[in-house]
């Protein structure tokens, strides 16, 4: 089977610091992958070096056997899209401003009107809330429109960092069938980076356990979350 | 001398000001920092109509229309060769206020070296006979004139931030300009295109500024400073308080130089920047939605 987003070898430096030290990955079509680790240990890094929003030191990211750009426009016109850690909506535009936003490489209008349609479907209180400022949302709220967003311009891959961060565990059980049901339905790969190891695992086919940089473990989730050194390390069981 | 007439002068010198601090904010909005050159637009687009109108024959809105345009890229070309170097190296965007100083001396002496300092009239183009206002006042067609293209442009502006898809982006951007990159927005060429909008309005304000007093290499500077004093009045990097700021100080200048003196007109404006720096830091506009965590 041939990979949708394969890493191969990606570096990457903060001045003297190696943050990411050759990382090998790889994404199948219609899979969740997760990658879990300590704070820290680069799956923020790992994200926006795919995404070009930081400089790689080395290596390459292909999408569909084709290398993607180092610029992160560049980028984001392919299909492949992020949520990215701390969300970072557009707090003074709207809700409906925000999704149009994402759907920014997409030319047909048409096009346009029906993601946004699927978008309300998978989100109705996107929609309830559609004509208020993306500031004066909820934690929770804010995280559905950064997915939204991301999905407007149809990715095949989506990229998802951190969703679950500062919100009730309620919420990200929330957003997480979600997750699943985007999966399903729209047929979307998902890459996701999470803290929350145990949510992760559950969610996803395969994960990449990170380390300092490096990638130590790799797996199916199912076995991970089995895995004694994992629950010991990520899971807090002893 | 009555006050009606007084407040429509000011309004109109305030709308012309407005079509500056409007492109001033603009930039300050996206890059954060005040862009000192952006006179140096105005100056521009005032001298390319002057030598339109006295050498070239050409009429009004010819000699404006190539004024506004050379204007546009000029700014441009200034963001290209003196900024973006730059901001591709460094996050730091004091360095970016004070390249801007430099390009501003730049601009300035590149007029005096090779036109010279004098000052110069537009020739009589634009309409300046006296206008009566429904009876009550008297005005020049010159301030109405002035008015009213600053308001259409300005609801120009507002129609092309609002409703195309390159406006939204630029709101966007101003709010954040990496995840705007995130998004697919080619972010050297928003900027490109911000920086012509505000050359394009630079220059409308320029050519009524030349008609109103007269054209020189320092009018830039001079005006830049009203419009940064109109933008701090108003909130810097708010395109509401831009203009509401610019008005608040055309009205003041107008209103002190008809009623007190003309001397004090500058003195009034200072006055209120120094009042709005004690009461309200921020400005009138001062950024209202805050992120929450």
């Amino acid at each position: 089977m041939e990979a949708v987003l394969s890493v191969r070898n990606l570096s990457v430096r903060y001045g003297a610091i190696q943050a990411l030290r050759g990382i090998d990955l790889d994404v199948f079509r219609g899979e969740i992958v997760s990658v879990i680790g300590a704070n820290g240990a680069g799956k923020t890094t790992m994200m926006n070096a795919i995404m070009g929003d930081i400089p790689r030191a080395g290596g390459e990211i292909l999408l569909n056997g084709k290398p993607l750009p180092d610029k992160s426009f560049r980028v984001a016109c392919e299909k492949i899209s992020i949520s990215p850690e701390g969300r970072r909506v557009f707090a003074p535009l709207t809700v409906y401003e925000n999704l149009q936003m994402g759907a920014f490489p997409l030319k047909d209008k048409k096009e346009i009107a029906e993601q946004l349609k699927e978008i309300y479907r998978l989100f109705p209180r996107l929609e309830e809330r559609k004509k208020q400022y993306a500031g004066t949302l909820s934690g929770g709220e804010q995280q559905m429109l950064a997915i939204g967003r991301a999905l407007m311009q149809k990715p095949e891959v989506l990229l998802l960092d951190e969703p679950s961060l500062g919100l009730a565990p309620i919420i990200i059980s929330e957003i997480f069938k979600e997750l699943k049901i985007i999966n399903k339905e729209l047929g979307t790969t998902i890459l996701i980076v999470e803290q929350n190891a145990k949510k992760a695992l559950q969610l996803s086919d395969r994960a990449y356990v990170l380390q300092t940089g490096k990638v130590i473990i790799e797996g199916k989730s199912s076995e991970l979350l089995k895995n004694e050194e994992i629950q010991a390390a990520y899971l807090g069981v002893k | 001398m009555n006050i009606i007439q007084q407040i429509i002068n000011g309004l109109s010198l305030g709308s012309v000001y407005a079509l500056i601090a409007v492109g001033y904010s603009l930039v300050y909005s996206i890059l954060l920092f005040s862009n000192f050159a952006h006179g140096g637009f105005l100056v521009i687009g005032g001298y390319i109509c002057y030598y339109a109108l006295i050498s070239y024959g050409a009429g009004i809105w010819a000699a404006s229309f190539a004024a506004v345009l050379g204007a546009g890229f000029s700014a441009i070309l200034v963001e290209r060769f003196a900024y973006r170097p730059i901001r591709e190296r460094t996050p730091v965007t004091l360095y970016l206020l004070i390249a801007s100083m430099g390009m501003s001396i730049v601009i300035e002496n590149l007029f005096v070296v090779t036109i010279g300092g004098r000052f110069r009239a537009l020739p009589p183009v634009l309409p300046m006979q006296p206008v009566s206002v429904f009876g009550f006042a008297t005005t020049s067609a010159f301030d109405i004139l002035s008015l009213v293209v600053s308001i259409v442009s300005l609801v120009a502006l507002q129609l092309f931030l609002n409703r195309t898809k390159w406006g939204l982006a630029i709101r966007a951007a101003s709010y954040n300009l990496r995840t705007a990159s995130l998004m697919g927005v080619n972010v050297n060429r928003l900027i490109a295109i911000v920086f012509f909008v505000a050359g394009l309005f630079a220059a409308v304000g320029g050519i009524f500024l030349s008609a109103r007093y007269t054209l020189y290499p320092q009018l830039g500077s001079t005006i830049t400073t009203k419009a940064f004093v109109a933008a701090v009045i108003g909130g810097l990097g708010s395109l509401p308080g831009a203009i509401a700021g610019s008005l608040i100080l055309g009205l003041a200048e107008m209103l002190t130089a008809g009623f007190v003196s003309s001397q004090f007109r500058d003195l009034v404006v200072f006055f209120l920047l120094i009042v709005t720096l004690i009461i309200r830091p921020s400005g009138l506009f001062g950024k209202a939605v805050s992120e929450k965590v």
